[in-house]
């Protein structure tokens, strides 16, 4: 029988720990085990040995940690190379009847991956890949990924494999007491994430022992279509005399853990503080047992980190705000590359009710492919909510798809043959749930039947990539009513149609029905309605509009799936709130303080909506928006700016001041609508956190304040390189550079940054600030200023403008 | 797991206004500004925090200028000054968790002063944390006088030591701290630190 029938036959037996072992053969606390392969390969010639003689069917190579990151190449190679050899010989020397395989053992990398780390994804995936060509160029019989803690290191990991070599992978992760991974993911996200990308059996290994680690296995074996495995820890370790022993002896092992198998766990094996002892009571005790079949879970899933959502049960809300179509300031955003933006909109959409959020990034002139995948990173650090990638460039969609965390909505692909080509086989290598346009080269059929021959065709040439139907959902494209009376009529017969016809999901953007039409979401809700009473799985829509969420609300409150209607009555508590905030907030400022007085007074005490709301009737009372900044604003500033620096006032304070200028700023902008613009600026300053410092409270601190007083501000964010500062600085020809670090070992960078930048562009003056600088250690590093706090960063900038206009 | 290594889950630390609001550098003399969105960045923070720590004990042994402390040797004067009289330690690492960093990167992007909170809300938490490891420990050696808690980085103890420290407790596995090379832990709300201990003075 081949390694992978076995696996789905099951029980299938795997080895247990081999630190321990190594432990008690001398090696040192804080040794890397990895080491003994070449110092002592007898020894672990010895423990493969005696595991296989216990019954283990695959023995995992002593390579856990042997990594690029933390070895050479040619050491790698050669620990790899000593480990197979190893296992081969233990092989050879085992005196068992049973199937012996050799798993290539993969440990986490021992970084953390952006955006919470600082590895990138692709080279994580580079690293994982060259451990990976070595392994499976020694003959190993299949890739064991374990102890992996996070959901996006494990994919970068599983993405090597696949792309490296035909071998199985077995891909097993470490789950806290709580159920979830320590950067958030949960058993049935990680399943259909993992799942996607074509793992052979997924499962548990780690941190607890059989009892704790049984109800995360019940949840794989719920949700996942392949193999499940479990490799617990002899319970948890406990120190009696000086010496660490587990406390769950075999017996009560093998027992735990068979207790599974008849629920579908059937590849099984043990790791920290199990020996071959433990595999012996397994094996004795579940090798007779048979697991049920694998079952094929029929569920339509798609996930984030940590977040499935389930299409085809209640209907689903997908954001629609971050797609530029028609959205100046957003595309404005895009262009600039002002991320903040469009994160803000992805948390303002999750606060109203969306589920799942389309992310659409396509505007002439951007890097689509760059822009998407840096997208789909950042949304992944602010929010767990799945995406929905939304991209008709081929390129864009792989390179966001691997940098996905989780398993991806795909949108879209439709009835053309070069379209399907293109599309279904990164469907097929990444996994995901695909949203199929009902149209093809002809353009989009005028009847239901039209639009479901296409859909069929679709199906067929899936079922060539062995994607399943479950995977995919269909849009029957929404039309404009005004251009066509009847469009409307059969987008939703079309729906009904494909529904019953092929049992697929559906998916509509739901806005457009009423594109040229007066109050618009009066007919939108009202067609989103009618399309969810035929049986719509998810809609693309505004989760900002009242009336669209109403007609969402009120429909699973009407069909039955809103428990004592609590979801409407918060609904409809909320509304009011959401329709008086201006009102309300006015009446706070107080009655005798509106207008210019109550907005110094406003931003003095940093009351941000009151400043806003100020400024904005100063403005409608007919007040110059330029007279308000000099008059009200800046004075205000100053005041909180001297208070500041005089110890009256303390850093909170003067954040809040500025957020609440910033907010009358906002106000004074829109009205004045770009005519201001460039208008009163005094220049512009690039800042930066220095490369290898990932802090960047001070710095946005400092950005904040440099924008009150006037300047145009390009902040790059943290962990930018020198050569990304001096790129900045030149095509921008700034005249001033902000430079943050915040511990001694990002100093050096800092230092390079200012050298560099004093060596390439002579006419910027570079300030730096940061816990760590001192004004000496600033003077020694050459930089042109030191910035004790965010106010002096202020004053320097505004000096060497007036320097630099002095010396004009 | 490692020999002599000790995993301990810390739970919900409670919140601490004032402390909070001194790591968001308010000193405690000044009035609680009221319009601090304190109370809806607490709200936000809530169950984010998930402290816990792995810690080990180790003989301490001097020789000279040079201390052992069993994981890594140093000639820190002012470890060794924190560490008189001392002839053992404990050496642990804490962390508030990677959700802590989310929420601060969230919170950030509404708006800086909610960042600023929102990482002082975190430190609060894993600093929290610390107080409630070592109020363990103390009872754990209870016929031990234990020294506070001396890190990486403080006084003229490098912080290239963090890389003995993740090996010596196997961060990455056991709580899953790392280190970037620039030695800034990740999470970044974690804490590593030597606490010494010594015979009770007096009774």
């Amino acid at each position: 029988m081949s390694f992978r029938e076995l696996l789905n036959k099951g029980p299938f037996f795997l080895d247990g720990g081999m630190g321990t072992l190594l432990q008690a053969e001398g090696l040192k606390p804080g040794e890397a085990p990895e080491t003994w392969n070449l110092t002592h390969p007898d020894k672990i010639t010895a423990i493969h040995r005696a595991y296989y003689e216990a019954g283990t069917n695959m023995v995992a190579t002593n390579t856990f940690g042997v990594h690029p990151q933390r070895y050479d190449r040619d050491t790698c190679e050669k620990m790899i190379r000593a480990a197979v050899a190893c296992a081969e010989q233990a092989r050879k020397e085992a005196d068992c009847s049973h199937e012996m395989f050799i798993g290539m053992d993969i440990g986490p990398c021992g970084k953390l991956l952006k955006p919470l780390g600082p590895l990138d994804f692709e080279e994580a995936v580079s690293g994982f890949a060259e451990v990976i060509r070595i392994g499976a160029s020694c003959g190993v019989d299949c890739i064991f990924l374990e102890t992996m803690n996070d959901g996006a290191e494990t994919r970068a990991a599983l993405l090597a494999a696949k792309e490296n070599c035909d071998l199985p992978v077995l891909v097993s992760n470490a789950y806290g007491a709580d159920g979830k991974l320590m950067t958030g993911g949960s058993p049935e996200s990680v399943a259909a994430m993992l799942e996607g990308l074509g793992a052979d059996a997924v499962g548990v290994n780690c941190s607890l022992g059989p009892d704790a680690l049984a109800p995360i296995v019940e949840r794989y074996l719920a949700a996942a279509s392949v193999p499940v495995l479990m490799k617990p820890n002899a319970g948890l370790p406990q120190e009696k005399d000086g010496k660490t022993f587990y406390n769950v002896l075999p017996d009560a092992f093998s027992a735990q853990i068979a207790a599974l198998v008849p629920k579908g766990l059937r590849i099984m094996g043990g790791c920290c503080g199990t020996t071959p002892d433990y595999i012996a009571a397994l094996k004795k005790a579940a090798g007779c047992l048979v697991p049920p079949p694998v079952e094929k879970k029929n569920h339509t899933v798609i996930a984030s980190r940590g977040t499935v959502i389930e299409l085809g049960k209640d209907p689903v809300i997908i954001g629609e705000r971050i797609n530029p179509t028609g959205k100046k300031r957003l595309r404005k955003a895009l262009e600039d590359g002002d991320m903040a933006y469009v994160l803000n909109e992805a948390i303002t959409q999750e606060e109203r009710g969306a589920e799942v959020l389309d992310v659409n990034v396509g505007t002439p002139g951007v890097d689509e492919p760059a822009l998407l995948t840096q997208a789909v990173q950042e949304l992944q650090a602010v929010t767990d909510l799945p995406l929905q990638l939304d991209t008709a460039d081929a390129a864009a969609m792989e390179r966001a798809l691997r940098a996905y965390n989780g398993k991806a909505m795909i949108n879209s692909v439709n009835g053309k043959q070069e379209v399907m080509d293109a599309v279904f086989p990164l469907v097929q290598k990444y996994g995901g749930v695909l949203v199929a346009l009902t149209l093809d080269e002809d353009g989009i059929p005028a009847t239901a039947e039209g639009r479901l021959a296409i859909a069929e065709r679709i199906l067929e040439e899936a079922t060539k990539y062995g994607i399943e139907s479950k995977d995919i959902l269909f849009d029957t494209l929404t039309m404009t009513v005004s251009a066509d009376g009847t469009a409307a009529q059969t987008t939703l017969d079309a729906l009904k149609l494909i529904r019953e016809k092929t049992g697929c999901g559906t998916v509509l953007g739901v806005s457009n029905v009423s594109f040229g039409l007066p109050e618009r979401e009066v007919l939108g809700s009202a067609f989103l309605t009618m399309a969810l009473e035929r049986g719509l799985s998810a809609a693309i829509m505004n989760p900002l509009s009242d009336r669209m969420m109403g007609a969402m609300i009120s429909f699973r409150t009407l069909t039955g799936r809103d428990e004592n209607c609590g979801a409407y009555i918060r609904f409809a508590g909320e509304l009011p709130a959401m329709q008086a905030v201006a009102p309300a907030a006015a009446a706070a400022a107080g009655p005798k303080e509106t207008g210019a007085k109550g907005l110094r007074r406003a931003v003095v005490k940093g009351l941000c909506r009151e400043a806003g709301i100020l400024a904005r009737e100063a403005l409608e009372n007919g007040q110059d928006g330029l007279e308000l900044v000099k008059n009200e604003i800046i004075p205000a500033l100053d005041e909180v700016g001297q208070g500041f620096e005089a110890k009256r006032l303390f850093l909170p304070q003067l954040m809040m001041s500025a957020e609440a200028a910033e907010a009358a700023f906002r106000e004074i902008k829109a009205k004045t609508a770009g005519q201001a613009e460039g208008q009163g600026s005094k220049g512009r300053v690039v800042i930066a956190t220095v490369k290898g410092d990932i802090h960047d409270i001070g710095k946005n601190i400092v950005r904040l304040l440099l924008e009150n007083y006037g300047f145009e501000v390009t902040d790059l964010g943290k962990d930018v390189a020198p050569e990304t500062v001096l790129e900045a600085v030149e095509r921008l020809h700034a005249p001033v550079c902000g430079l943050s670090a915040l511990m001694t070992t990002t100093v050096p960078a800092m230092a390079e940054t200012v050298a560099l930048l004093h060596e390439r562009t002579p006419w910027c003056r570079v300030m730096v600030g940061g816990a760590v600088l001192t004004e000496e250690y600033a003077k020694e590093i050459h930089a042109d200023g030191y910035g004790r706090d965010a106010m002096a960063a202020v004053r320097l900038a505004e000096k060497f403008m007036e320097e630099k206009a002095c010396g004009d | 797991m490692q020999e002599g290594l000790h995993l301990e889950e810390l739970g919900e630390i409670p919140f601490d206004e004032k402390e909070i609001l001194r790591y968001a550098m308010l000193p405690s003399f000044a009035p609680k500004p009221e319009e601090l969105p304190l109370q809806e960045c607490l709200k936000a923070a809530k169950g984010a925090a998930q402290c816990r720590a792995v810690w080990r004990r180790y003989p301490l042994v001097r020789d000279g200028n040079t201390l052992d402390l069993g994981f890594a040797k140093t000639d820190s004067r002012d470890l060794r000054q924190h560490l008189e009289g001392c002839d053992e330690i404990l050496l642990f690492a804490c962390t508030a968790g990677a959700e802590t960093d989310r929420r601060i990167a969230r919170a950030k992007l509404l708006s800086p002063a909610r960042g600023l909170l929102m990482h002082a809300i975190g430190a609060q938490q894993v600093e929290g944390g610390c107080d409630r490891l070592c109020a363990r420990l103390a009872q754990q050696f209870p016929d031990r006088q234990l020294t506070d808690r001396f890190s990486p980085g403080y006084g003229d103890l490098t912080l290239e030591m963090q890389r003995d420290v993740m090996a010596a407790l196997d961060c990455g596995r056991t709580v899953g701290i790392t280190l970037t090379d620039s030695l800034l832990m990740t999470p970044s709300k974690s804490v590593t630190a030597i606490i010494g201990m010594k015979e009770r003075e007096g009774a």
